[in-house]
């Protein structure tokens, strides 16, 4: 069971530390998004996870506000009676004006405080709202769009809260609000427009236009800064959703993105440049031993194995000791996501792999999501077969058992020839029979739906992977998310990551990228690239990160060929690793978990409402960047004293002995004083608060 | 043109009947080029200058200057005698068997002064035209290079060839010209332009007046640039009668919105900014 680990904040001793945070006297944080208590993608898991933390640092001044969901409140909310006697004020004179406003704490870590608003309960004001939009911003709604719509119910809302709020103050209140996402923009907008006594602050996860060009085969990247935006958005239907998101990032005091190549892409399609670029973090849970991350990773892959015994019955010819997992996760996205690179590169890996006569099998899983009609028979079937298999070891094994005991109960050497008789080998034979297989291990878990308009399965059928024996590169697509109940692969995803060796994930749009976050704290290495927001958070890091199992593909300034070659040699050194190697690398990558940690993540967050209540109310806050000093970050070559990639100490043939695996050493204090070198803090990031405040004589 | 001439002489139209020779050289027009040669009888003058109608002067230049007899204009490199722009001294009498020879010569009468005064070229240098008295406008002529060196000096600008300034129409806002596309001889622009400029400026408003309210074909248009670019630049929505508000909300809440135009986020962005500190 994880534990909290006990010890200091970082044990990456090359951050530095974090100064006290900025005295916020009786300023009130709301964070406002769509996706409180109401989970639809990624923004739940940021809001979710960061929780705790901003609860510690801003106590009983905490609100979060977002869309009442009755499935939601009943599992995931307590309601209660407000705290706070402005709010508790405010929510009863919005309630006794027509709106339904809850309040009461999320049940999950930190307990906050929750505002929820029913938009459903006041849609009969959405069309003087509406008019009201047009009339202030010029900015219309179809009325089809239900999101909009939503949008705009809980964009007026929210401003009415707001307002209201600031009224019922005894004294002005400070007032920062964090909006996420175009869908609770609004809110922003009139905030502004109203002229409230709020700091505001715009945070976007992506960009609409961003990911409609991408999923459209465009070459975005090197053409940013040549689209009309207005064009591209009105062809695609969704120009007043664009309008809405660019005018939360006009209207916000302070505007910022999940990753610098989000940055860009804010910068070109909603032309405005952000503030400060705040990453997303995870909640890392230590264990109290220092690896047992790698006791999990042995459990898990052992029933990965279980499961690819079952599904390679009958063509069981290779040797599941050295065999490499590799695997891909997310939304089913095949070129977004850079699945159609990564079946490319494991392509031309096999074919290196049998050039050179390696004994090494890769198993790469597709885990995306599409649309099924059940498993598959075979693979079910395999399962089974399996299972009788084991059943029929078993059986053996009594009565072999039973006997042996026998034998030496009346003190007498068990004669081997004798112990299994007649019967024993027709059980074993007739399972053996069973194990008879004339088709292929199918490449594909469930019976999909319109299977010939696949991608990913066109693609396979293109290059030939079909996991014959010849091929030391096998594919298995599950596509359907993981589950702990099912019967073909009874584990859940945190589970299967952990079990696995490698995370491939060559994505050509990925704004942050929990996926390979989620990896390396559970010390599995990935593959990301530099187009995306981790991939360019890791570079900008970490010296060499390939040494400590973080592979950046470099996506933005090669062409696709020259990509995939790059991706196809990392996945070939990495399985010409030995296991002690790869036990290594899986320490120094986890390792990285505290840069991910929402403990050192969350100074962005600081940083950024700082800057908002300095804007807001300049008499009150004052917020001063800091300085850049030396050497900080990395865009330089990496010092000599750095221990190499695991791949670069590698004999050039493939095959170790047992006895040189051993020699390989790993010394924690050495790898910690290596961890100061390598790992900084970029030179642009601000990391140090000013408190200055002026003109309140009460202040000392 | 009794207004901007002093004397005005009706000449007859003396026609070689030479029909089938210069129908073989395109140019039948050349018949009416013998008429040039009547200027010959201008007697009562001390010095003439011969302008085709096809020239044009940039530069006035004073009667001082003109060298003394001749002028032919003188091709710099073919050392023709063109006839079209001589300052001669007239001469009394225009021989009949000059007339007879001329009808020989295929190029009208380019022909006939070149044989007349056959020893213009090599006789006296000085009575020649130097060469920006005579330039012609097109670029096909060998000496591009010399319309290059001289091109800027040029003082008189023949228009030769089949297109002549007003066989295209002048747009007179956008100051370019409109009309036959370019045949191979293509003419320079500036010149044409210049021409145009001239014709707008003084000699159509008398033209207006002495046909009154008569429409007559004056050949310049004005247009409307601003449609013109309008109508350009909007490819998906014609341009939008003037809508009321009301009506470009619903036409947004229909998913209709004119983003290319009145919705486009620069507007919206300036109603923003006016609440924006």
């Amino acid at each position: 069971m994880p534990l909290a680990r006990s010890l200091s904040v970082t044990s990456l001793s090359g951050l530095e530390e974090w100064d006290e945070e900025f005295d916020r006297e009786d300023a009130v944080l709301f964070e406002i998004a769509w996706e409180v208590a109401n989970k639809v993608g990624g923004i739940y898991t940021v809001i979710q996870t960061k929780a705790r933390l901003t609860c510690e640092e801003w106590g009983e001044n905490y609100f979060l506000v977002g869309p009442y969901m009755e499935s939601n409140v009943r599992t995931q909310v307590e309601l209660i009676e407000p705290c706070n006697a402005a709010l508790r004020r405010t929510i009863d004179k919005m309630n006794s004006s027509g709106c339904k406003v809850y309040f009461g704490r999320w049940l999950i870590e930190g307990s906050p405080y929750v505002i929820l608003l029913d938009v459903g309960f006041t849609a009969w004001s959405l069309d003087r709202w509406k008019s009201e939009l047009w009339e202030n911003c010029s900015i219309g709604v179809p009325w089809f769009d239900r999101e909009a719509n939503d949008a705009i119910l809980f964009g007026f809302l929210t401003a009415w809260l707001l307002g209201e709020y600031a009224a019922q103050c005894d004294e002005p209140p400070h007032i920062v609000a964090h909006f996420h996402e175009w869908l609770a923009g609004l809110g922003l907008v009139l905030c502004r427009q109203r002229q409230l006594p709020v700091a505001t602050i715009f945070t976007t996860h992506a960009t609409l236009l961003g990911r409609y060009l991408c999923a459209g085969n465009v070459d975005f990247y090197n053409n940013l800064a040549e689209f009309n935006v207005d064009k591209e958005a009105g062809d695609r239907q969704i120009y007043h959703r664009y309008c809405l998101e660019r005018a939360a990032a006009r209207c916000a005091h302070v505007f910022t993105t999940v990753s610098q190549i989000t940055a860009i892409e804010a910068e070109h399609l909603l032309r405005r440049k952000p503030d400060i670029v705040t990453p997303n973090g995870l909640n890392v849970k230590k264990f109290s031993a220092m690896h047992e991350f790698q006791n999990l990773h042995a459990q898990s892959k052992a029933r990965i194995q279980e499961f690819v015994r079952g599904h390679f019955y009958g063509h069981l010819d290779f040797n599941l000791d050295k065999t490499v997992f590799l695997f891909i996760a997310g939304r089913y996205e095949f070129s977004n996501k850079g699945a159609d690179i990564f079946l490319e590169a494991l392509a031309r890996l096999n074919y290196l792999l049998r050039v050179n006569h390696s004994d090494v099998t890769v198993i790469a899983f597709f885990i995306m999501p599409a649309r099924t009609n059940n498993f598959n028979v075979e693979t079910l079937k395999g399962q089974a077969v399996r299972k009788q298999l084991w059943d029929t070891a078993q059986t053996v094994k009594e009565r072999f058992g039973k006997k042996l005991y026998e034998s030496l109960l009346v003190g007498q050497l068990p004669d081997v020839s004798k112990m299994l008789d007649k019967e024993d080998f027709t059980m074993m034979k007739r399972a053996i029979f069973a194990t008879q297989r004339q088709c292929l291990p199918p490449v594909c878990t469930h019976n999909m739906l319109e299977d010939s308009s696949d991608p990913i399965l066109n693609c396979i059928r293109r290059i030939g992977l079909f996991n014959s024996a010849q091929d030391r590169v096998k594919v298995i697509f599950h596509p359907e998310f993981l589950s702990s109940t099912s019967p073909l692969l009874p584990m859940d995803y945190e589970e299967f990551v952990r079990g696995c060796h490698l995370g491939v994930f060559p994505s050509y749009y990925e704004p942050w990228g929990y996926t390979p976050a989620e990896c390396t704290v559970m010390g599995i290495p990935s593959v990301s690239t530099n187009l995306s927001g981790f991939g360019c958070f890791m570079e900008e890091h970490i010296a060499d990160p390939s040494a400590y199992g973080i592979y950046i593909l470099d996506r933005r300034y090669r062409g696709v060929d020259e990509s995939c070659n790059q991706l196809t040699s990392f996945l070939f050194q990495f399985c010409q690793q030995s296991r002690r190697q790869r036990i290594i690398q899986r320490n120094r990558t986890e390792r990285l978990s505290d840069l991910l940690d929402w403990r050192y993540l969350g100074r962005y967050y600081v940083s950024a409402r700082h800057m908002a209540l300095a804007k807001a109310f300049p008499d009150t806050y004052i917020y001063e960047p800091h300085e850049p000093t030396s050497a900080t970050g990395f865009r330089y070559p990496r010092p000599a004293s750095v221990p190499p990639s695991p791949a670069h100490s590698l004999h050039s043939s493939p095959h170790h002995s047992e006895a040189e695996d051993e020699e390989e050493p790993y010394d924690e204090d050495l790898e910690a004083e290596k961890d100061r070198v390598n790992i900084r803090q970029p030179v642009s990031i601000p990391n140090r608060n000013k408190n200055q405040t002026v003109g309140l004589p009460e202040k000392n | 043109m009794v207004l901007v001439y002093d004397e005005v002489r009706l000449v007859d139209v003396l026609d070689s009947g030479d029909a089938a020779h210069l129908a073989m050289m395109k140019r039948p027009d050349l018949g009416v080029t013998f008429t040039k040669l009547h200027c010959w009888t201008l007697t009562e003058y001390s010095k003439c200058v011969f302008m085709d109608a096809d020239t044009l002067m940039s530069y006035l230049r004073g009667k001082s200057s003109l060298p003394h007899q001749i002028p032919a204009g003188l091709i710099a490199s073919t050392l023709v005698c063109s006839s079209s722009v001589p300052p001669t001294r007239p001469m009394g009498n225009f021989s009949p068997p000059a007339q007879r020879m001329a009808a020989l010569m295929a190029s009208g009468d380019q022909g006939v002064l070149n044989s007349f005064f056959s020893n213009w070229a090599t006789a006296d240098i000085s009575k020649h035209l130097p060469f920006i008295y005579n330039l012609s406008s097109i670029a096909i002529y060998t000496y591009l290079p010399a319309f290059k060196q001289y091109g800027h000096d040029a003082k008189v600008v023949h228009f030769l060839g089949k297109l002549k300034p007003w066989d295209y129409s002048y747009d007179t806002t956008s100051k370019t010209l409109k009309g036959q596309s370019q045949d191979s001889s293509d003419m320079h622009p500036n010149f044409m332009l210049q021409w145009w400029e001239l014709f707008f400026s003084s000699v159509l408003p008398l033209m207006k007046e002495e046909y009154g309210d008569q429409p007559f074909h004056s050949g310049c248009t004005e247009s409307d640039i601003h449609a013109d670019v309008a109508q350009m630049h909007i490819s998906h929505h014609p341009p939008p009668p003037q809508l009321s508000s009301q009506e470009r909300k619903q036409k947004w809440e229909q998913g209709q919105a004119d983003y290319m135009g009145m919705d486009s986020f620069e507007n919206i962005e300036k109603k923003l900014d006016s609440f924006l500190k």
